[in-house]
């Protein structure tokens, strides 16, 4: 799935499954074949019925029931045979899509939003299993219908099958006329749905201030001229649809009127070279009706067709992206110790101004380091470059005295623990959610119905971490414990035990190193002194690095540094720099502050922090609206 | 922690998705509502539907008259006339097929229309805690999609299901009355084909249930990588995830795969279907010797009917799918008119409100009025209140602002300041206490006026996507343009805004995103300042400006504050010096009272929340000297 870049163009993709749509094409022609000899066989039955041969009628009309029967079977498996191709071109574009992204780095992430990607996911995907599928089908399944019923109609009359394909140049014409407005007035009509969506939005979006201005009459009125002007693009594609049809009805009907007349009057011609017989007549009839369907698709497969590889073009920008990070070549020594030594460290993001700027530290192993600072100081770009989730420049961070950005990513991050501030949790059970950094030696049994010594290991170790985080009596308390489903549909955590199951989930993997990117911000001062109690005992175990805004949780690590746009502008033991009286101790001062207010007025009880926060928060977005 | 109950609580978790429920009648009769109004069309196009599908059905019998009438005498000649005929039929036919299907897609789209604007109507009226609890995208898809998938009845004609039914009647009739025998072995096909199409249609439908579902389950887990690629970067999880989403993919390609093979057997015996028809009729005249008893022209319109037959057999089912979409956006639809909350911001008493005073701005139009102070604009009175009822987030305020005076509610964040703003304007409903704008109680007053009585800069300014001036005059359809100019300039605005291409016609995107912090603020005040109410509820802005634009929101300020009753919401405290009283939250009940001097001899809570804000000058003012340096 990775390594090689795999060659992702239409091309390469159609050949990988090349034996399905040969074997489906092959099918189709037999069925195609197969449809001629009934119509023979229908020539056959009729004409011996007007010369009252019965018999020879009633033999030809049993094979037309079983040569039909054999096209029918045929035909089905023609088309599953072609629709699994594409089916598989899809599997294996989504599976390729999942491992890009995964490769991706933050950059690409951030100049193609989720809603796209995932627009690109579905829909294109779809527009181009339209192409592999139905378009490979129609285009394949309409050239051999039409040699086959030309062969019947040739066959029957030359002279008949000129008067049938006089009004094709016209119905061609006609088709194509008609699909370039189509087109046209299609987009026009989403683009009336899109501009309605946008207001729609817009004045959803911004309801409080509807409300607050009582512009209500307002709102009605400016989404009744987009919908409106949504009715009138639609009304204006209703009126071109309306007229397509009847035209090419009457241009199709004009050439099935030209067939009678002339199919008539050869019947009864006097000319023997030119005269037909009745059983010719109703063949060339079937022949005819075959050729309906493929007439109408051409217009039908050029869109998909067309359609299909401009998805496939915006699918292929994904597969093409590079990934920002590379895997180096040089090996660790193991067990990692997970000394950390930065360097001269700076980052800007492509196109942007730097974000940090020559940050040096230096943090054995075993211990531990604050970084402080105000939001947007550059601290999480820091975390980020640690954990080797942005691309770390050359030289400038080590690892055991060696340069990460000359290691396996999967080594640094297998050594390297991260746990965010805004705690992503996957929709599946609490366990499943904690047990996600164990790694793959350690899967739950559950699967594969496991031995239930790995088991029980298992659930310890899940056990064990939750407790480390002070999750574990929340998760118990959840209606199916720690088999509870989280995420969207599932029991919704408050933000505290959503940090403190992401928390849980660092802490399970018993990394090397432990950087903590404010994982306590949803958390309760209380249960935040506990939990750095738990986390002070594996001290010595292993390398702490937290980031955070709080000077109690700050104070409580061997080093601090401070942080302001981007560089270093103090660093040292907590003690040394409260006494220097910089920045650090002034946070000190403004959160003590804070606390002394917080607990003035001691009547009124005070622990909203974690809470189920969008409850309280509406208190200062309620006149706000959303921004 | 046992597997089993891990499997258990995943799978429910899943298979939710799958829920599918059934449609009814009652669902079509919601929907009449809004078709009714344009009956008259309705009515047109049911009759054009018949006519036209009763032209259709006559071709082939003067087709079957001509070829019959070709052995005798005179033949071509005849042939030649009825070819004219026929040509005259298809004219007709198409001549009318033009306004049948135009018209009943003009009642499918005048009706959506109307739904749309009940819908849209419908939320505008709903309280806004519901908007607290709801994604605004999911109201966005009901609004657009769900009423789209029902007007798909009438765009794609899933009703033409109508005139399908009727044809399959008339070919039936035409049949019999051709030759009965003929139809009847014929028609011997048909309970078999309806049985395997109904089996095969049944099974189908329960092949595409199951599409979707792992569908939604596999977009899900996409999308969940994507948001959460961070995650699954930082713990190497890249080969467990892909290993999981290939069993996940496998699964939605089996499903659509099972759905696809039934199809095409749908498909491939549909097509068979005429053929065997055709098989049967020759079968049966030539084994009974029929001949000459059947012509030859009966038995050309026999093949050409069988080919019509089975045409509307093979649209009915795709109909039907589209009539169960159709019915399940329609439930959407009809299960978000049914939310039974109403903003209770409608007057509590049938008698029509008196419009405000609008000659005597600032002045109590009723001073007399129950319990209200003389003179107060804007009074608070033990009012308790929370957005969720167990979580008080107001305790017991008690608040006045006298007409012509500037009040700074002072707090620290979360001590209910912003919430008194949404009081006042009685965005949520107070159940304990009293509000009173202007000396009544705002649940006597109507909506309209309460709201037009003051205006208020909310904290987060919020733009709609439109034009400048769409936006500073949004309270009006159509902004009058010398009155957006003249506030622009009164706020100190005008010239940033003639500045950009466009003027006060400037396009405003999605959220102002392509207005500069300041100048958005600005936008905010001229809107604010547009309809020159007498009282005014500023809540500061919060997020940083730029400097340059900063001196200009201080000067719009004080444009805006001067000469109005104004209830300044401060989260900062520099701007709260010129206020003539202060009065400071905290934790949603008010603690202190007086002005900047008094307070902060007083040495209580404003006092602190001064000290507070004196250290994060100090922190700014550090900081800003670090970028200094860093910059030179």
């Amino acid at each position: 799935m990775s390594g090689v870049p795999s060659p992702y163009t239409p091309g390469a993709q159609f050949r990988r499954n090349l034996g399905l749509y040969v074997s489906g094409t092959v099918m189709l022609g037999a069925q195609q074949w197969l449809l001629a000899q009934r119509d023979f066989l229908v020539k056959a039955a009729v004409d011996a019925l007007s010369a009252a041969r019965a018999s020879t009628a009633t033999r030809a009309a049993l094979l037309i029931l079983g040569v039909s029967v054999v096209a029918a079977v045929v035909r089905r498996g023609s088309r599953a045979t072609i629709l699994t191709g594409a089916r598989n071109v899809e599997y294996e574009l989504r599976a390729a899509l999942l491992a890009r992204l995964h490769r991706l780095g933050p950059s690409f992430f951030r100049s193609m939003p989720t809603g796209e990607i995932m627009s690109r996911a579905t829909n294109d995907l779809g527009q181009v299993r339209l192409l592999y599928g139905f378009g490979a089908l129609n285009v394949a399944g309409s050239a051999l219908a039409l040699a086959s019923a030309l062969y019947v109609m040739l066959t029957v009359s030359w002279r008949l099958t000129l008067a049938a394909l006089c009004t094709w140049p016209l119905l061609a014409l006609v088709t194509r006329s008609f699909s370039t407005r189509l087109f046209a007035r299609n987009r026009e009509n989403q683009e009336a749905l899109g501009a309605m969506s946008t207001e729609v939005l817009g004045s959803l979006a911004g309801v409080r201030v509807v409300r607050a201005f009582a512009m209500e009459q307002a709102a009605v009125a400016a989404f009744e001229r987009s919908n409106h002007g949504y009715l009138e693009k639609s009304l204006r594609l209703a009126r071109l649809r309306g007229l397509m049809g009847p035209v090419m009805g009457a241009v199709s009907a004009l050439g099935v009127l030209v067939v009678f007349w002339i199919g008539g009057s050869l019947l009864g011609s006097a000319s023997p070279a030119a005269r037909i017989s009745r059983g010719d007549f109703v063949a060339f009839w079937l022949a005819l009706l075959r050729l309906t369907w493929p007439i109408l698709a051409v217009g039908f497969v050029a869109a998909v067709v067309q359609r299909g590889r401009a998805g496939y073009a915006r699918i292929a920008v994904i597969l093409r992206a590079e990934p920002e990070l590379r895997d180096g070549a040089r090996a660790l020594a193991l067990p990692v110790r997970g000394a950390i030594r930065v360097r001269g460290l700076g980052y800007s993001p492509p196109g942007a101004a730097p974000v940090l700027r020559d940050v040096s530290f230096e943090l054995p192993a075993g211990g531990s380091l604050a970084i402080v600072g105000r939001t947007g100081a550059g601290k999480s770009t820091l975390a980020g470059l640690l954990a080797r989730l942005l691309p770390t420049p050359r030289g400038t961070v080590f690892l055991d005295g060696v340069d990460v950005s000359e290691l396996p990513l999967a080594t640094v991050r297998g050594a390297v623990a991260y746990a965010e501030q805004d705690a992503f949790l996957f929709s599946t059970t609490v366990a499943d959610n904690i047990a996600y950094g164990f790694g793959p030696s350690e899967a739950p049994g559950a699967d594969l119905g496991g031995p239930a010594r790995g088991e029980q290991r298992y659930a310890e170790r899940v056990e064990r971490a939750a407790g480390q985080a002070h999750v574990i009596e929340d998760v118990l308390n959840l209606p199916e414990g720690f088999d509870t489903v989280v995420g969207e549909r599932g029991v919704q955590l408050s933000g505290g035990q959503r940090q403190r199951v992401a928390l849980a989930r660092a802490l399970g993997r018993e990394p090397a190193v432990l950087v903590l990117d404010d994982p306590l911000s949803a958390v309760d001062t209380r249960t935040e002194a506990a939990i750095l109690d738990a986390l002070e005992q594996q001290l010595g175990a292993r390398t702490v690095i937290l980031i955070t805004h709080r000077v109690a949780a700050a104070s409580r690590c061997g080093q601090v540094l401070v942080l302001d746009a981007g560089r270093v502008v103090e660093s040292g033991t907590p003690d040394e720099l409260l006494r220097a009286g910089g920045l650090y101790a002034l946070f000190a001062e403004e959160q003590r502050l804070e606390r002394d207010l917080d607990a003035l007025d001691g009547a009124v009880p005070s622990s909203p922090s974690d809470g189920r926060a969008p409850a309280v928060e509406p208190a200062d977005a309620a006149a706000g609206g959303q921004a | 922690m046992k597997g089993g109950g891990r499997e258990a609580a995943l799978r429910r978790f899943h298979e939710e998705e799958q829920i599918e429920r059934a449609h009814d009648a009652r669902m079509l009769w919601r929907l009449w509502a809004f078709v009714r109004p344009h009956a008259g069309y309705l009515w047109g196009w049911l009759g054009l539907l018949v006519f036209q599908s009763l032209l259709g059905l006559a071709r082939p019998l003067v087709m079957r008259q001509a070829l019959d009438g070709l052995a005798a005498p005179g033949g071509t000649a005849r042939l030649h006339q009825l070819g004219l005929l026929l040509a005259g039929l298809i004219v007709l036919e198409q001549a009318v097929s033009f306004p049948q299907s135009y018209w009943l897609q003009l009642v499918g789209a005048r009706a959506m229309a109307a739904l749309r604007r009940r819908l849209f109507a419908f939320l505008h009226g709903l309280p806004l805690a519901f908007f607290d609890r709801t994604p605004i995208g999911r109201l966005v898809t009901r609004v657009t999609n769900d009423v789209d998938a029902i007007g798909e009845i009438f765009a794609s004609g899933a009703l033409n299901a109508i005139g399908d039914l009727l044809t399959l009647v008339v070919i039936a009739s035409i049949m019999l009355a051709l030759d009965w025998r003929l139809s009847l072995v014929a028609f011997a096909v048909l309970p078999p084909v309806a049985l395997g199409v109904d089996f095969t249609r049944r099974a189908i439908r329960v092949a595409w249930r199951e599409v979707r579902a792992k569908t939604a389950r596999l977009n899900a887990f996409l999308n969940e990588q994507v948001t959460g690629v961070t995650v699954v970067q930082a713990y190497a999880h890249e080969v467990e995830s892909e290993r999981e989403f290939a069993v996940v993919n496998a699964g939605y390609r089996a499903a659509s795969m099972r759905a696809l093979i039934y199809e095409a057997t749908l498909d491939a015996a549909m097509e068979m279907v005429s053929s065997v028809c055709v098989a049967a009729i020759l079968w049966y005249a030539g084994f009974r010797s029929l001949w000459p008893s059947v012509s030859f022209g009966t038995l050309f319109a026999f093949v050409v009917y069988i080919d019509l037959f089975f045409g509307p057999v093979r649209n009915l089912s795709a109909r039907y799918t589209l009539l169960q979409s159709a019915m399940a956006g329609a439930e959407r639809v009809f299960e978000l008119l049914d939310v039974p909350d109403r903003d209770e911001a409608a007057p509590t008493n049938a008698e029509q409100s008196e419009p405000a005073a609008a000659g005597a701005p600032g002045t109590p139009e009723r001073p007399d009025a129950p319990g209200a102070s003389p003179g107060a604009a804007l009074e608070l009175e033990h009012v308790t209140f929370g957005y969720r009822p167990d979580t008080p987030v107001l305790h017991d305020v008690s608040l006045t602002v006298r007409t012509g005076e500037t009040v700074a509610l002072v707090g620290a964040t979360g001590s209910g300041k912003t919430t008194i703003a949404s009081l006042l304007l009685r965005l949520y409903p107070v159940r304990q206490g009293v509000v009173r704008v202007l000396g009544r109680d705002v649940r006597e007053l109507e909506r309209t006026e309460l709201r037009r009585a003051f205006a208020v800069v909310p904290q987060e300014v919020f733009l709609f996507p439109g034009t400048i001036a769409s936006n500073v005059g949004a309270t009006e359809r159509e902004p009058d343009r010398d009155r957006v100019r003249q506030t622009l300039e009164s706020v100190g605005a005008l010239d940033l805004i003639e500045r950009r291409p466009g003027g006060i016609d400037a396009p405003v995107l999605e959220r102002g995103a392509n207005l500069s912090a300041g100048e958005r603020q600005l936008v905010a005040f001229a809107r604010a300042l547009y309809r020159d109410p007498p009282i005014l509820v500023l809540d500061e802005p919060t997020a940083s400006i730029d400097s340059d634009t900063e001196a200009r929101v201080q000067r719009a300020v004080a444009t805006l504050t001067a000469g109005r009753t104004v209830l300044l919401i401060a989260h900062r405290l520099s701007t709260v010096r010129s206020a003539d009283r202060l009065v400071c939250l905290h934790h949603g009940r008010v603690v202190e009272e007086g002005t900047h001097a008094q307070l902060l001899a007083a040495g209580g809570l404003y006092a602190r929340l001064h000290r507070l804000h004196d250290t994060r000058a100090a922190i700014e003012s550090r900081a800003a000297a670090v970028t200094a340096v860093g910059s030179r």
